[in-house]
């Protein structure tokens, strides 16, 4: 019950911070709002026994991706205010609320399978590990892409922001 | 094993690495190019060495089978045809000269898993590799119009990428795997619509995010305006290649997962029917006013998208019609992809020279450049799909295939589509042999893009009159299903 | 197997002398039209040896010279070739204008090699449609015209040549795209492609995808375009008269004799039931096509124009031949095919002549040419006499043939009234043509003409060989209608009478 209360409340406030991330002008508490939309998250997957996942929530978008996106405000002169809203906003709110609803009344109407109750929860890290890593039963392959995916990035990095 | 299966992509990975420090070694750039058509040429044959084996490895989710290693040479070929159309561009950009083949290597890296793998995580991986790669490259030229370029493809393409993982993220809760086996296995047991309405919407959403990568309508907006900022070479190799990787992928996902059961696969089936007509119209409608050859080969890219689709909706309205329908999309794939490329290269050689990407700069082109307005003039009839070029035949093979699927209406909507495509597409070869010319001065080009020009032209010519070499290769692919 | 390729070298000689006159950098203007003129007249020479080879006896085979070959087996597509009575003097025809207009176009300094390059590229378009027997195949060579047409209108056109160019390919491409699409259903239904196999299925009893005169109409429709019938004829004046003057020939010679090819060996050969059905429809267009063209041409005041308006005339008769449906009647439209095919390309001829020394088509403008022209004004009236049907003519013969058959064909009630409508059109020709010849050549000399020459050499062998085979037409029409009755009579069998 306990649970189901703070998955609730957890929810909420992903939500609501995520929706004020978009809607406020202030960039800067835009971003402030992000980082405790993040960290609902987090919380959202510690209610859901996905400790390992939680801690690298934080660790990841709160302490990197969230203080390179402060650190990139904060160098950016005259960033303080967003972008108005475009002319698209009546249009674009009306698409969003059908899809909303759309998809309320699709997860309503699914018969959704409900997981065993009664497993014992356990740390989470070593299983994980073992799936990723091992190649006859494990994610190995996008694995190693993702390697690869990496060196991309970092040419990127380096053509765009280094000067000729 | 593993590694012998992993060959053509592992090659490829090496040698995009190999480029980045030969950049630091040697003087003479053009070494690089050469070096990074060794490694696709290696690749090449790698992938034809495999050819005829089914493998499969790494928790089942590599497969090697005869399509996978089509695309494999598909895309290899084409990057070979995009580095050789390169070289001139690249000498302009004075550094970074490794890092761009490298990205288009590690680009053709990322399609070349796209197509051998049946499983949803590596797909969203390795599409991210190639985008990732080719963000990158649109915004290669750091000038205005290109970052813009690299800028609004990223943006797009995130979102794009967002909706494709929430899409998968849907099917893997409602079918408790990500590997394609394992999700048939789950909507093998379903028995309509009504059974999993959330299956549904994850597959929509999973037409929404590959939708992007095809430029289908209404996921198109991104590509006039990347086409036209990126380094042309890049634009070629993002309308054939990119586009390719797409198909693969679409097609296998929703063959082997969701195609089997034909409740499920007459719905998306009669989905692709439909935005293949709206695509194709607004591609060709709006392609009509362009004044910019590169927007304007931009929107029949997206027009041939919807010609392509033709063949997923008859895969998925007739499962019986897989055979011909794949044949039919992978003939067009290769075709498709050897025209465009053989009209872009003609393209930037002549903007190599004029320094422009306007139609009307174009005017008397043909006494100015006899062999490369040839060049462009026969790629546009085969894009228009008159004979006898690889375009013709493949729109024919293909409009069949949809056709045996019962979708007369889409055929003819895409026959009166070929129509107005003729139109936009014989006015730039009409400028280019009516016009009269703003100067006299004769164009010149460089060796490797002649190459490149000749070679994609005759591949055309010989698609297009000896068809059933190429056909007998691609009736003979099928994929490896669980 | 059949190891004789007499076919293939005719279809293909001219693109290979295309493409040499096109690679060939070395060609002097002169050795680029000595080219052409060689390509052509070997592709002339092959396609006579062809007729005097074929055997036209009854009982004989129907298809001759036949080639096949694999080429696209998934669609049950082959390289088909072979000819009837009915196609081998269309290719023979073909080949005549071939190198009749490689000679007309001996003045062209503008960038001739391309202008050779695509006309010879015209040739193999048309003679691969009239030797193809694979419906396919038929539809590849009846799109490879098209670029070709259109570059030779647009650049060596004149007046607003990129309009008629244009005009031209939009009409036949869109004809074209719906004859795909009946292809394309006509092979989900049947099965193949083979335009043999397909005759000898009757499809009427195969269940067809969409009904079959859908089918039936989707490809006829590329057909009226082309031959033309009205009302899809309008492109034909524009395309006419703006086109230089060997393309006319061209055109008006052999380009619309391809509807009228297609209809009779696909409209009717393969939709007998069809045709038979929606004949009187037919007809009516047909009479609607010879009395509309007919009052139109007498409104002409350019003598392109004016000749190009009695092609819409002329070729309804042919309409009118094919629909009346008996074995007289379709031979008389073969036969008008071939005939108006070397009368019009000799008229156009003379239009070029008259024009390219007096500088002058309009007809209030011109007259009294005769004196300065005394061959041109022989050979024009000639060719106008045929045209309005003399005997001794080949148009008096096809025409004749054509009533006749039509007259007594029991395809409808009433065909009889609709043929004597259809008479009523020789009047208004013989009225136009008359008129013509009167205004340009005749009447009082005028001081402006006073250095105008007559034909040159080269353009004298060329419209000798028209007024040759216009006589030996209408004298001795047997060398052909013998071959053409062999072609006709099976389609006749198909029709069931």
């Amino acid at each position: 019950m306990g649970l189901a209360i703070s998955f609730w409340l957890l929810a909420a406030a992903a939500v609501g911070s995520a929706l004020a991330v978009v809607l406020l002008r202030n960039v800067f508490r835009a971003a402030l709002l992000l980082i405790s939309c993040f960290f609902a998250i987090a919380g959202l997957f510690v209610t859901l026994g996905a400790d390992f996942l939680a801690m690298v929530q934080v660790l990841v978008y709160v302490g990197a991706i969230a203080v390179l996106l402060l650190l990139a405000i904060m160098l950016t002169r005259e960033a303080a205010t967003g972008s108005p809203f475009s002319r698209w906003r009546i249009g674009g709110a009306i698409a969003s609320v059908a899809l909303l609803a759309a998809m309320i009344a699709v997860f309503r109407a699914t018969p959704w399978k409900v997981a065993d109750q009664s497993v014992v929860l356990k740390p989470t890290t070593a299983e994980l590990g073992a799936r990723l890593l091992t190649p006859e039963s494990g994610f190995v392959l996008p694995f190693e892409i993702a390697s690869v995916l990496l060196l991309a990035a970092v040419l990127g990095a380096i053509v765009l922001v280094k000067e000729k | 094993m593993i590694w012998a299966l992993l060959g053509p992509e592992l090659l490829l990975a090496i040698f995009a690495l190999a480029v980045i420090l030969l950049d630091l070694a040697v003087k003479q750039k053009g070494v690089l190019a050469v070096f990074s058509i060794v490694g696709l040429l290696g690749s090449i044959g790698a992938s034809l060495a495999l050819w005829g084996t089914n493998g499969i490895a790494l928790n089942n989710m590599l497969v090697i089978d005869k399509y996978a290693l089509f695309f494999d040479v598909l895309f290899a070929a084409a990057a070979i045809l995009v580095i050789l159309a390169s070289t001139d561009y690249v000498e302009k950009l004075k550094g970074f000269q490794g890092e761009y083949y490298a990205l288009i290597l590690l680009a053709t890296t990322g399609m070349m898993f796209m197509a051998s793998t049946r499983e949803l995580v590596s797909i969203y991986i390795s599409l991210e590799l190639t985008s990732i790669s080719l963000y990158i490259l649109a915004g290669f030229l750091k000038d205005a119009k290109s970052t813009e370029a690299g800028l609004k493809y990223l943006l797009l393409g995130s979102v794009s990428s967002a909706v494709l993982v929430y899409g998968m993220a849907l099917v893997f809760g409602t079918t408790g795997g990500t590997h394609l086996g394992v999700i048939w296995n789950a909507v093998k047991g379903l028995n309509g619509i009504a059974d999993n309405p959330t299956l549904i919407m994850g597959i929509v959403f999973l037409v929404a995010g590959f939708g992007f990568k095809i430029a289908t309508v209404p996921f198109q907006m991104w590509v006039p305006d990347v086409y036209e900022g990126a380094p042309t070479p890049v634009t070629a190799y993002l309308s054939v290649a990119s586009k390719a990787a797409g198909f693969a992928v679409i097609l296998r996902v929703f063959f082997e997962a969701f195609g089997r059961a034909p409740w499920l696969s007459q719905s998306w089936g009669m989905l692709f029917a439909i935005l293949a007509a709206i695509t194709m119209t607004v591609g060709n409608v709006v392609a009509i006013n362009q004044t910019n050859i590169k927007r304007l080969l931009a929107y029949s890219s997206i027009a041939h998208a919807g010609y392509i689709m033709m063949g997923l909706a008859a895969v998925g309205l007739m499962e019986s019609q897989l055979a011909l329908a794949r044949s039919g999309i992978l003939f067009y794939l290769a075709g498709y992809g050897l025209t465009n490329l053989g009209a872009f290269i003609a393209i930037i050689a002549i903007s190599n020279n004029t320094g422009s990407d306007l139609i009307d700069d174009y005017k008397g082109m043909v006494r100015r450049a006899p062999v490369l307005s040839l060049g462009l003039a026969f790629t546009l009839i085969s894009l228009t799909g008159l004979p006898p070029t690889a375009g013709f035949v493949a729109k024919i093979y293909l409009f069949n295939a949809a056709l045996q699927s019962g979708l007369l209406w889409l055929v003819i909507v895409g026959v009166l589509n070929s129509v107005i495509s003729a139109y936009y597409y014989l006015r730039v070869v009409k400028t280019m042999y009516l016009g009269e010319p703003a100067s006299t001065e004769r164009l010149s080009s460089s060796g490797p893009l002649r190459v490149a020009l000749t070679a994609s032209c005759f591949g055309v010519l010989f698609l297009g009159v000896l068809p059933n070499t190429v056909i007998q290769v691609t009736e003979a692919i099928k994929f490896l299903v669980s | 197997m059949e190891f004789n390729f007499i076919l293939s070298t005719i279809v293909f000689l001219p693109a290979v002398g295309a493409i040499i006159i096109a690679l060939g950098r070395g060609l002097s203007p002169r050795g680029i039209k000595l080219a052409a003129a060689l390509f052509t007249l070997l592709a002339f020479g092959l396609s006579l040896s062809a007729y005097f080879q074929f055997d036209s006896a009854p009982g004989g085979p129907l298809f001759q010279f036949r080639e096949a070959a694999s080429w696209l087996p998934s669609i049950n597509s082959q390289y088909h070739l072979g000819v009837d009575g009915l196609s081998l003097p269309l290719v023979v025809l073909t080949t005549f204008l071939g190198i009749i207009s490689v000679l007309i176009s001996w003045k062209i300094n503008l960038r001739p090699r391309e202008y050779f390059a695509w006309l010879l590229l015209l040739e193999t378009g048309i003679l691969g449609v009239f030797t193809s027997l694979d419906l396919l195949l038929f539809f590849l060579f009846w799109e490879v015209e098209l670029i070709p047409m259109y570059m030779l209108i647009s650049i060596w056109g004149s007046g607003r040549k990129e309009y008629s160019a244009t005009k031209f390919v939009v009409y036949t491409i869109f004809g074209s795209a719906l004859m795909l699409v009946g292809m394309l259903a006509l092979y989900a239904s049947a099965g193949t492609f083979d335009i043999e196999a397909l005759a000898g299925m009757n499809l009427a009893t195969v269940h067809t995808v969409i009904p079959l005169a859908a089918i039936f109409f989707l490809i006829f429709m590329a057909f009226a375009i082309k031959l033309p019938v009205f009302p899809f004829h309008t492109w034909l004046p524009d395309a006419h008269t703006d086109a230089p003057t060997a393309v006319s020939v061209i055109l008006a010679g052999v380009l619309l004799k391809m509807g009228g090819y297609g209809m009779i060996r696909i409209s009717v050969t393969l939709f007998p039931t069809v045709a038979k059905e929606w004949a009187p429809l037919l007809v009516i267009l047909a009479v609607g096509s010879v009395l509309y063209g007919a009052a139109v041409t007498l409104r002409q005041t350019d003598l392109k124009k004016l000749i190009a308006y009695s092609s819409v005339s002329h070729m309804g008769y042919v309409l009118l031949g094919i629909f009346a449906l008996t074995q007289v009647s379709l031979t008389g439209a073969a036969l008008q095919m071939v005939s108006h095919g070397v009368v019009t390309g000799l008229l156009f001829a003379m239009v070029g002549v008259v024009y390219d020394h007096s500088h002058l088509r309009d007809l209030s403008k011109l007259g009294g040419l005769a004196r300065q022209m005394p061959v041109a004004a022989v050979v024009f009236s000639i060719a106008g006499m045929a045209s309005l049907g003399l005997p001794g003519t080949s148009g008096f013969v096809a025409e004749f043939v054509t009533f006749v058959g039509s007259f007594t064909s029991k395809a409808f009630d009433g065909i009889q009234f609709y043929t004597i409508l259809g008479v009523v059109g020789i009047a208004v020709t013989a009225g136009y043509i008359l008129w013509m010849l009167q205004r340009t050549f005749y009447g009082p000399p005028q001081e402006k003409f006073a250095g105008v020459l007559d034909a040159g050499g080269v353009e004298k062998v060329a419209i000798f060989s028209f007024v040759v085979a216009i006589m030996l037409l209408g004298v001795y029409p047997a060398v052909v209608t013998g071959v053409l009755g062999a072609g006709i009579a099976p389609v006749v069998r198909l029709l069931g009478g």
